[in-house]
C-alpha cells in the first residue's frame, strides 16, 4: 500500500509545482489565475486519497476529505472573485466594453458587434 | 523520514515560486501568490500531521484553509476599488 501513497503524494506535489511555476512564468494575471485551478482541486483530492488509503475514514481521513471538498468548492469561487476584482480595477466594470473586440465562434473576425 | 515528511518538505520547495510571485508584481499578482501559498501550506500541514502522527495538525490545516479563503476574499474585495 505504501507505493500507492507514494504515487498519490508525488502526483499531488507535481501538480502543485506545475501550478506554482505557471503562476511565476505566465505573462499576466488573467493567464496566471488559471494555474490556481489544479492546485485547488486536483492536489487536495490526491492528498485526501493518500490519507484515506492509510487511515480509512477515521478522524484524520474525514477531516482531510472535508478540507479537499472545501478547497474544491471554494477555490473556484475565490478565483472568480479575484479575476472579477482585477477586471473592475483595470476597467471600472467587469462587463465587456463596447469598444472591446471579443472573438466568438459565430463571429470569427471579432467584428460586426453592435 | 517517511514519505509524508518528504512530501511536506517538497511543499516547501513549491512555496518558493509562490513567495517570488508575492514579493514582486502588481497587487493581484501578489494576491494570487498568497492564495496558492495558502493552499500549499494547508496540504503541507495535512502531510505533516500524517508524518508525525499528530491529528491536531490536520485540524490546523482545516482551520488554516478556511481562514485563508476568508482572508483572501476580504483582500480581493478591498483591492477591487479601495486599496
Amino acid at each position: 500500500m505504501s507505493w500507492v501513497v507514494g504515487i498519490l503524494l508525488a502526483s499531488a506535489i507535481a501538480v502543485q509545482l506545475i501550478s506554482a511555476l505557471g503562476l511565476l512564468l505566465m505573462p499576466n494575471v488573467y493567464d496566471r489565475i488559471h494555474f490556481l485551478g489544479p492546485a485547488s482541486t486536483i492536489a487536495p483530492v490526491l492528498t485526501a486519497a493518500a490519507v484515506v488509503t492509510v487511515e480509512a475514514f477515521d478522524h484524520q481521513g474525514i477531516e482531510t476529505v472535508l478540507l479537499a471538498v472545501f478547497l474544491c468548492v471554494f477555490g473556484p469561487v475565490l478565483s472568480h472573485a479575484t479575476i472579477r476584482a482585477a477586471r473592475i480595477r483595470e476597467h471600472g466594470d467587469w462587463r465587456e466594453r463596447p469598444d472591446e473586440s471579443v472573438r466568438r465562434p459565430q463571429d470569427p473576425a471579432g467584428a460586426g458587434r453592435p | 523520514m517517511n514519505a509524508w515528511l518528504w512530501a511536506a518538505a517538497a511543499c516547501l520547495l513549491v512555496l518558493v515560486p509562490c513567495v517570488l510571485r508575492t514579493v514582486r508584481g502588481s497587487t493581484f499578482d501578489r494576491l494570487l501568490g498568497m492564495q496558492l501559498a495558502g493552499i500549499v501550506v494547508s496540504l503541507a500541514l495535512v502531510m505533516l500531521g500524517e508524518g508525525f502522527e499528530r491529528s491536531i495538525y490536520v485540524d490546523l490545516a482545516l482551520v488554516f484553509g478556511v481562514l485563508s479563503f476568508v482572508g483572501s476574499l476580504a483582500f480581493v474585495r478591498f483591492c477591487e476599488r479601495w486599496v
